[in-house]
């Protein structure tokens, strides 16, 4: 199972704050998630490292989508 | 030129002279407005005095956008020389106040001298009183703005200080329209050295404006692009409050003091649980997505909430219960005090009461025990005599190690964020031009969206960019920069706007020049009045480089000195300071403050 998270508005647009997902093969993420994010307001981060939606997801990883906020 | 009442109104409490003057076109071209203006000002004005005497000024500083229908505009600056850390000190407030002033004909009130006796100042267009203040001196921020209002009205703007500035508390702060609050570093204690109470004021002419038609059709398409914006509906929901979240998850929310980045108990305290709690909303003149989120206190009183409050009152001293953290917002709010610096000094107390450094029990978490030290910081008694200069002076009197948890940058206490595993932010705060705070140059998201553990070039060079935009920019319009920030509204929008107000065309570059200028121009205001200026001011405090984080998925982490130091130098370098952070000669020529090179009191 590979982890996915999503924080503030863009558990909004994923419709889940969690989902765990089974992997047969190593997949891209974007080809994993079924909804598209503002891509370059997005930080996404893999085992606590910088990724991105091209980033190859395997089994196992915790991945965590969170928008770039900028602390008011 | 266009976009400028062109005036600055000066009121001398000491004698009673009033004074109109008018403002040099030299003035607003290399210095735009709102911090602008005040960091030059207070620069030729207020030098080497006590700032709590009768010879520091107060400056109310709005800028060529403040109060036009544009997004967010209803903002002003209010500074002066900072009782709390000895240099300069500003903080931008939303307030009808704003609105006002301009309408009276003023771009800028000073306020000089000391009154006698407890007064206010009242405007109306030309007509400017001093008056007496004694039926609401003593009373809090919200008392005094529902009298003021019954004796002037209610579509007047005011700002006002609670007992907290009265008593000189040095992070007392202003306060307008029961909530609205600015000038961290105590500029309400400034207004109380002064027996200054409250500015009251009301303007019915008009804003002169370039281009009046277009301006008004680029402020529509501005507020509707805002409102159009997908993260628009979750912002009015959560607010500022959608941070906390991210902030738990990334290892920076201040939790126990500073000392973790994460804390057990914030899904009851983060945006969803204020979701669920909130009863209204409220926010700054002019603006379409409100900040302000109202919920009932623990004691069934409405309180605003936002971030900051929230990390400092809450996870930072251990208090995990929403409606409680309410409590002492509010109390915050009606005495007039800083709730980020009395989030600091709460857990501060709290660290040196479990070292057993202090004979007072606080714990944890007490929400008794903290309104306890809240009205004997305003009374100026027990605790409140120990804290009430801040964390900074605090670790004077308590002794010990305890300056290693007095968590401050120049006497400013830090805003609400970790920097233990983010070295970008860490000198943000450490170079912020008014001491530790974030809204100069808040480059969490950047650094985690690239390497945050890294130490780089691009990373101090993206902390000037956003200090030339955040600091600089945003502040000098003066306009909210959460629109840009948090809803990613268009920044190319505000060249147009300066364009159509004042009639001519300002370049990126020129921007960008006035944010540098204004920098090196406090930076030199700190440089001469603190003559053992040097370059350890502008570090973070001890505890991010010598204790690691306990806890969450970075345990273990904390910040490298020596690399914090190169990029610190590196900082110097983009700006032209030498290596102990001083502009040096032919930077401030460059910038065209040549003049303030020689009041640097530096030979060579």
């Amino acid at each position: 199972m590979a982890e996915f998270r999503f924080l503030g508005y863009l558990a909004e647009i994923s419709g889940k704050k969690r989902v765990d997902i089974s992997l047969g093969n190593p997949k891209k993420l974007r080809d994993i998630l079924k909804v598209e994010f503002p891509e370059n307001r997005c930080i996404v981060l893999i085992n606590q490292r910088v990724g991105n939606f091209d980033s190859i997801i395997r089994n196992g990883d915790k991945v965590v989508i969170m928008s770039m906020i900028s602390g008011g | 030129m266009k976009g400028y009442a062109g005036r600055i109104l000066r009121v001398n409490l000491s004698n009673g002279k009033i004074s109109k003057e008018e403002i040099s076109d030299e003035m607003r071209r290399k210095f735009l407005g709102g911090r602008g203006f005040a960091a030059k000002i207070l620069w030729d004005e207020v030098n080497g005095i006590d700032p709590l005497s009768e010879e520091n000024k107060i400056v109310f500083s709005t800028g060529p956008l403040t109060g036009l229908p544009l997004p967010s505009s209803g903002k002003m600056v209010i500074a002066s020389k900072s009782p709390l850390t000895g240099g300069y000190g500003d903080g931008n407030i939303g307030s009808m106040a704003a609105v006002h002033l301009r309408r009276a004909g003023y771009d800028v009130l000073i306020v000089e001298g000391r009154s006698e006796t407890p007064c206010y100042i009242a405007i109306q267009d030309e007509e400017v009183k001093i008056l007496g203040a004694r039926d609401i001196w003593g009373r809090t921020t919200f008392e005094s703005q529902d009298r003021l209002e019954a004796n002037h009205g209610k579509t007047i703007g005011v700002l006002v200080i609670g007992p907290a500035g009265e008593k000189m508390a040095r992070f007392a702060n202003v306060i307008s329209q029961r909530g609205r609050a600015g000038g961290r570093p105590g500029m309400g204690a400034v207004m109380g050295s002064k027996n200054l109470k409250a500015v009251v004021v009301k303007g019915t002419g008009k804003i002169p404006v370039f281009d009046e038609k277009k301006l008004r059709e680029m402020g529509r398409k501005g507020y509707a692009e805002i409102k159009a914006k997908e993260n628009y509906d979750f912002w009015i929901r959560q607010g500022t409050m959608q941070v906390f979240e991210w902030c738990n998850e990334n290892s920076c929310l201040p939790t126990s003091n500073f000392k973790e980045g994460t804390f057990r108990f914030s899904k009851r305290m983060d945006g969803y649980a204020l979701e669920g709690a909130k009863v209204d909303r409220k926010g700054c003149p002019l603006c379409n997505m409100q900040c302000g989120n109202i919920i009932k206190d623990a004691e069934n009183r409405n309180v605003e909430m936002d971030y900051e409050n929230v990390g400092m009152l809450g996870p930072n001293i251990g208090m995990d219960d929403l409606r409680k953290v309410g409590v002492l917002n509010r109390m915050a709010d009606e005495y007039g005090l800083d709730t980020i610096s009395l989030g600091s000094c709460l857990g501060f107390l709290m660290e040196s009461s479990e070292r057993g450094l202090i004979d007072v029990r606080i714990a944890w978490g007490d929400l008794d025990a903290c309104k306890k030290v809240v009205e004997d910081i305003v009374q100026r008694r027990g605790l409140g005599e120990t804290i009430f200069e801040g964390v900074r002076m605090a670790s004077q009197r308590v002794g010990g190690n305890s300056r290693d948890w007095a968590m401050h940058v120049k006497g400013l206490e830090i805003s609400a964020y970790n920097c233990h595993a983010c070295p970008g932010m860490a000198l943000s705060f450490g170079t912020s031009p008014i001491g530790a705070h974030h809204k100069d140059a808040w480059v969490i998201s950047w650094e985690i969206s690239t390497d945050r553990f890294s130490y780089s070039k691009e990373k101090v060079e993206k902390v000037v960019e956003l200090q030339r935009l955040r600091g600089g920019l945003f502040e000098s319009l003066t306009t909210c920069r959460l629109p840009w920030i948090e809803v990613d509204f268009g920044l190319h929008w505000y060249p147009k706007y300066l364009e159509a107000v004042m009639g001519e065309e300002t370049s990126q570059e020129e921007l960008f020049d006035l944010g540098d200028r204004i920098y090196a121009l406090i930076r030199s205001y700190w440089i001469r009045e603190n003559r053992s200026w040097n370059r350890k001011m502008d570090y973070p405090p001890s505890r991010w480089f010598e204790e690691p984080l306990s806890k969450g998925d970075l345990k273990g982490y904390k910040l490298d000195r020596a690399r914090y130091d190169e990029m610190l130098s590196g900082y110097y370098e983009i700006r032209g300071w030498d290596e102990n952070g001083i502009p040096t000669r032919e930077t401030l020529e460059g910038l065209g403050l040549g003049d303030v090179f020689g009041g640097l009191g530096i030979h060579g």
